[in-house]
């Protein structure tokens, strides 16, 4: 396959990201009216006049971003003509279909107007609007899923699976876990072939399987949940954690020492693996239980792993993986910068919270 | 008397020439393509990168006549 018209796309719109100067002179503006002034300056300006039309402040920001992050990928799917790189670029895409079907889950499960639901999708993937809009429209959990059903749409299987244990349960955990198994599943059975390509995708979704388990684990042991009941949180497909790795750790009394004990390896001496950043995670952090900040590490550490991609063979599937994971991290960034200045958040702290890349 | 060796050597000499100038400007081309819809301003640069295999298919050319010219 050749990358070579895909990658000079790719990295010409990565030369349009925001570099670190222009963050940090979007940290230092006083106020949101500043900050959208300060982001009219840049790549954001065309979503961002479309969005001051109908919201104002953080809203407006925030409709801004998910627009031009839904423009920008929709975009990169229109280049990408040749089948294995459509391929490449939807597995990526459907994380979006999975996370707007949880969200719609969620809002109906504990009965949020539909138009707060649609204020939260991202159509960016499979489902497109008019899709997500039809199952916004929906009046419960069961009603969603037997449209998915009915139109025969991939995601439903999972749910319907999952759907009699959600009802016994009313445990929504359960709908959203068989969605990540079926996804995670399904990506790695699309690229299980040979091929370099192939193998460097296999190696990003088994990242991501190793950062959602080790999340899960830490919860795990935080809410003392039972090591038997493990299989039915943890996902397949990762590379780090082996079922005697996650044995050993879910017997732990502690999340500081489940932390310490993924930060090594076991086998055939103990040394450093590469969640060795969890062991530097402060005590009182630890002793707090705190797994929101230890989540922010294993995200940042995603992401750094995500956009070291560019790194990689120029001519192949790396450059995408990266942009893709840099263009996540930079709205996540700006919309952390838009919330924190409308609730006044010091700037000093502010920078903390970011992930520059 | 020259035989058959000469001109086939020249049709070598130019042939490949011909077919590597031709592989890496499609790569150049293709690549180059990608960076002027992103960015036009690259024109110039991209339409230079394209025009430097030339010298490849233009080396074969002379090679190829030197064959023909020189070798009696």
């Amino acid at each position: 396959m050749d990358w070579g018209y895909i990658n000079a796309r790719i990295r010409g719109m990565k030369s349009r990201l925001l570099d670190h100067r222009t963050l940090d002179n979007l940290i230092l503006q006083p106020d949101m009216d500043s900050l959208i002034a300060e982001l009219e300056k840049t790549a954001y300006r065309e979503d961002l006049i479309e969005a001051k039309g109908k919201y104002t402040g953080v809203t407006a920001v925030e409709y801004a971003l998910r627009n031009n992050f839904v423009r920008t990928f929709r975009k990169v799917l229109d280049f990408s003509k040749e089948k294995e790189a459509r391929l490449y670029i939807s597995i990526f895409l459907h994380r979006w279909d999975v996370q707007n079907i949880k969200t719609i889950l969620r809002g109906k499960n504990i009965h949020v107007t539909n138009e707060e639901i649609v204020d939260c999708l991202v159509p960016v993937g499979e489902l497109d609007e008019a899709t997500l809009t039809e199952l916004v429209r929906q009046p419960d959990v069961k009603a969603v899923i037997d449209l998915l059903a009915t139109w025969d749409i991939r995601w439903a299987r999972p749910l319907t699976t999952a759907f009699p244990e959600f009802a016994k349960s009313g445990d929504l955990g359960m709908l959203e876990c068989a969605l990540d198994r079926f996804y995670y599943n399904d990506a790695l059975q699309a690229v299980s072939a040979k091929g370099a390509d192939n193998a460097k995708i296999r190696q990003v979704l088994s990242l991501e399987v190793d950062v959602v388990n080790i999340k899960t684990i830490l919860r795990m042991v935080r809410d003392r949940i039972a090591p038997e009941d493990a299989q039915k949180f943890l996902l397949e497909g990762g590379q780090a954690l082996d079922e005697k790795m996650i044995a050993r750790v879910l017997v732990l009394p502690t999340i500081a020492e489940a932390a310490a004990m993924l930060s090594t390896t076991w086998y055939p001496t103990l040394h450093p693996t590469r969640y060795r950043f969890l062991a530097t995670i402060p005590e009182d952090v630890l002793r707090a239980q705190k797994i929101s900040v230890i989540e922010k590490q294993l995200e940042r550490h995603l992401v750094r792993e995500g956009v070291d991609s560019f790194l990689g063979d120029p001519l192949s599937v790396a450059s995408l993986i990266g942009y893709f994971w840099a263009k996540y991290n930079e709205i996540t960034n700006i919309r952390i910068i838009s919330r924190c200045k409308t609730a006044d958040f010091p700037v000093e702290n502010l920078r903390e919270e970011l992930v520059y890349v | 008397m020259v035989g058959w060796e000469v001109p086939i050597g020249a049709a070598i000499a130019f042939s490949f020439g011909a077919i590597g100038t031709g592989w890496a400007q499609s790569r150049i081309g293709a690549a180059g393509a990608g960076a002027i819809a992103e960015k036009p301003e690259t024109a110039g640069t991209i339409i230079i990168l394209e025009a430097i295999p030339e010298t490849l298919v233009i080396l074969g050319f002379v090679v190829a006549s030197m064959i023909i010219l020189m070798v009696k």
